[in-house]
C-alpha cells in the first residue's frame, strides 16, 4: 500500500472494496496530530461509504481546481500514489466548501481496517440447511380418524403412536398432527418453507371441517452440513477438548463436539464432514461453524 | 371372523348379484343370502391363502396412500403388473390391503 509515513501504526490493510466479511469489526480509525482530517461523524464505518464519501471530495476538488487529472481514482480509489498526488495539487487551490479537509490523506479513509489476524479469516464454507423441525398450534381439538380417513397421504395407526402422520409434496415434508391440535411439522431445508408447509397442513385441516388457526407458529430445531475439504484427527481433538468432546469410535465413527456459545451440538467426522444441530435459528450454525472451523485446521491429518 | 374384503371383487359381485336375485323371486330369504355371504367370505380367504401359488409383481408410481383402521389404500399410476407370462398395463390402479394374519396377504385391487 501507500508508503505514506505520516501515519504511523497501520497493519495489514484488506483491500478497500470487499472487506465486509462476517463477523468482522471494521472500525474508522482516528487520525493523529490533527492531519487535516476532521473527525467527520460517519455513521457507517462501512469502507464503501468513506469511499464514496471521498468520491465526493474527490469531485469536488476536481471541480473547484480544474486542472489536469490524471484519471480520477474515483471509482478504483486502489491507487493511493494517485490519490495522494492529487490531493497534494488539490491543496495548493481554493479553500473547499463543507467539511472537506484541506489535506486529504488518502490512506487511512481509504482502506477499511480489519482486524488482520490470519485466523480470524472467514473460512468460505457456508453451512448448508438439511433440516427444519418447527411446532404450531391448531387451537382446536381433532377428531384423528376423520382426518385419517379423508385426508390424502395419512397414516394413523393409535395402537402404535397417537398422531397422524402426514405428508405433502411441496415442501417435502412430514407432519405429526395431535388430537389436542398441535403439530409437529420436519423435514423442510429452510425457515420460510417450514412454515409454508405447516400453513399447507394447516390449510388441510382446515378444509377437513374444523376450525383451525395457526398459533405460535416456531422454529424448535435446525440441522446444518458442511465439509471443510480435509481429514481430521479425531483423537487429537478429543485429547485437547475433552471437556466438550466425546469420541467412541466403537460405539459411533464422529466424534460429538458440544460447544458451549452458541449451544450447537457438531459431529465430526474424519472424512471432513460435519453436521451441526440444535440451533434455532440460522445464524447460530454459520457461528458455530466459525468457531469450530480454526480449531479443525489445527488438526487437519497431514498423512 | 374372516374380512369382507373379497365382497366386492368380480367372483363376489356375481354372487351377491345372484343372492339378489334369489331374493327378489323370493326363492331365498335375506338372513339366507347373509349366511351364504359369509360362507363366502371363510371360504375365499382360506383358498387365498392356501391354494393360490403364483406370484405377481408389479410396479407404478405411488399417487397417494392411506392407513386406518389397520388397512392400507393405496392409488397408483402407471401400473405395469408382472408375471413370467405376461405383463398388463394400467393407468390407475386402487389397492386395498389388510393384514394378513398369517404369512400371506391378502390384497384386493380395483381398475
Amino acid at each position: 500500500m501507500d508508503q505514506n509515513n505520516s501515519i504511523p501504526a497501520f497493519q495489514g490493510l484488506a483491500s478497500p472494496q470487499g472487506a465486509m466479511t462476517p463477523g468482522m469489526p471494521i472500525f474508522s480509525p482516528m487520525m493523529p496530530y490533527g492531519s487535516g482530517l476532521t473527525p467527520q461523524p460517519v455513521q457507517n464505518t462501512n469502507s464503501l461509504s468513506i469511499l464514496e464519501e471521498h468520491q465526493r471530495q474527490q469531485q469536488q476538488q476536481q471541480q473547484q481546481a480544474q486542472q489536469a487529472n490524471t484519471g480520477l481514482p474515483g471509482t478504483s480509489g486502489q491507487t493511493p500514489q494517485l490519490y495522494h498526488s492529487q490531493t497534494v495539487a488539490g491543496s495548493t487551490t481554493t479553500a473547499l466548501p463543507g467539511n472537506t479537509p484541506l489535506y486529504n490523506t488518502p490512506l487511512t479513509p481509504m482502506t477499511p481496517i480489519t482486524p488482520a489476524t490470519p485466523a480470524s479469516e472467514s473460512s468460505g464454507i457456508v453451512p448448508q440447511l438439511q433440516n427444519i423441525v418447527s411446532t404450531v398450534n391448531l387451537g382446536c381439538k381433532l377428531d384423528l380418524k376423520t382426518i385419517a380417513l379423508r385426508a390424502r397421504n395419512a397414516e394413523y395407526n393409535p395402537k402404535r403412536f397417537a398422531a397422524v402422520i402426514m405428508r405433502i409434496r411441496e415442501p417435502r415434508t412430514t407432519a405429526l398432527i395431535f388430537s389436542s391440535g398441535k403439530m409437529v411439522c420436519t423435514g423442510a431445508k429452510s425457515e420460510e418453507q417450514s412454515r409454508l408447509a405447516a400453513r399447507k397442513y394447516a390449510r388441510v385441516v382446515q378444509k377437513l371441517g374444523f376450525p383451525a388457526k395457526f398459533l405460535d407458529f416456531k422454529i424448535q430445531n435446525m440441522v446444518g452440513s458442511c465439509d471443510v475439504k480435509f481429514p481430521i484427527r479425531l483423537e487429537g481433538l478429543v485429547l485437547t477438548h475433552q471437556q466438550f468432546s466425546s469420541y467412541e469410535p466403537e460405539l459411533f465413527p464422529g466424534l460429538i463436539y458440544r460447544m458451549i456459545k452458541p449451544r450447537i451440538v457438531l459431529l465430526i467426522f474424519v472424512s471432513g464432514k460435519v453436521v451441526l444441530t440444535g440451533a434455532k435459528v440460522r445464524a447460530e450454525i454459520y457461528e458455530a461453524f466459525e468457531n469450530i472451523y480454526p480449531i479443525l485446521k489445527g488438526f487437519r491429518k497431514t498423512t | 371372523m374372516a374380512y369382507q374384503l373379497y365382497r366386492n371383487t368380480t367372483l363376489g359381485n356375481s354372487l351377491q348379484e345372484s343372492l339378489d336375485e334369489l331374493i327378489q323371486t323370493q326363492q331365498i330369504t335375506p338372513q339366507l343370502a347373509l349366511q351364504v355371504l359369509l360362507q363366502f367370505d371363510k371360504a375365499i380367504n382360506t383358498a387365498l391363502a392356501n391354494r393360490v401359488r403364483n406370484r405377481v409383481n408389479f410396479r407404478g408410481s405411488l399417487n397417494t396412500y392411506r392407513f386406518c383402521d389397520n388397512v392400507w389404500t393405496f392409488v397408483l399410476n402407471d401400473v405395469e403388473f408382472r408375471e413370467v407370462t405376461d405383463l398388463v398395463k394400467v393407468d390407475k390402479v386402487k389397492i386395498v390391503a389388510c393384514d394378513g394374519k398369517s404369512e400371506s396377504t391378502q390384497n384386493k385391487v380395483d381398475k
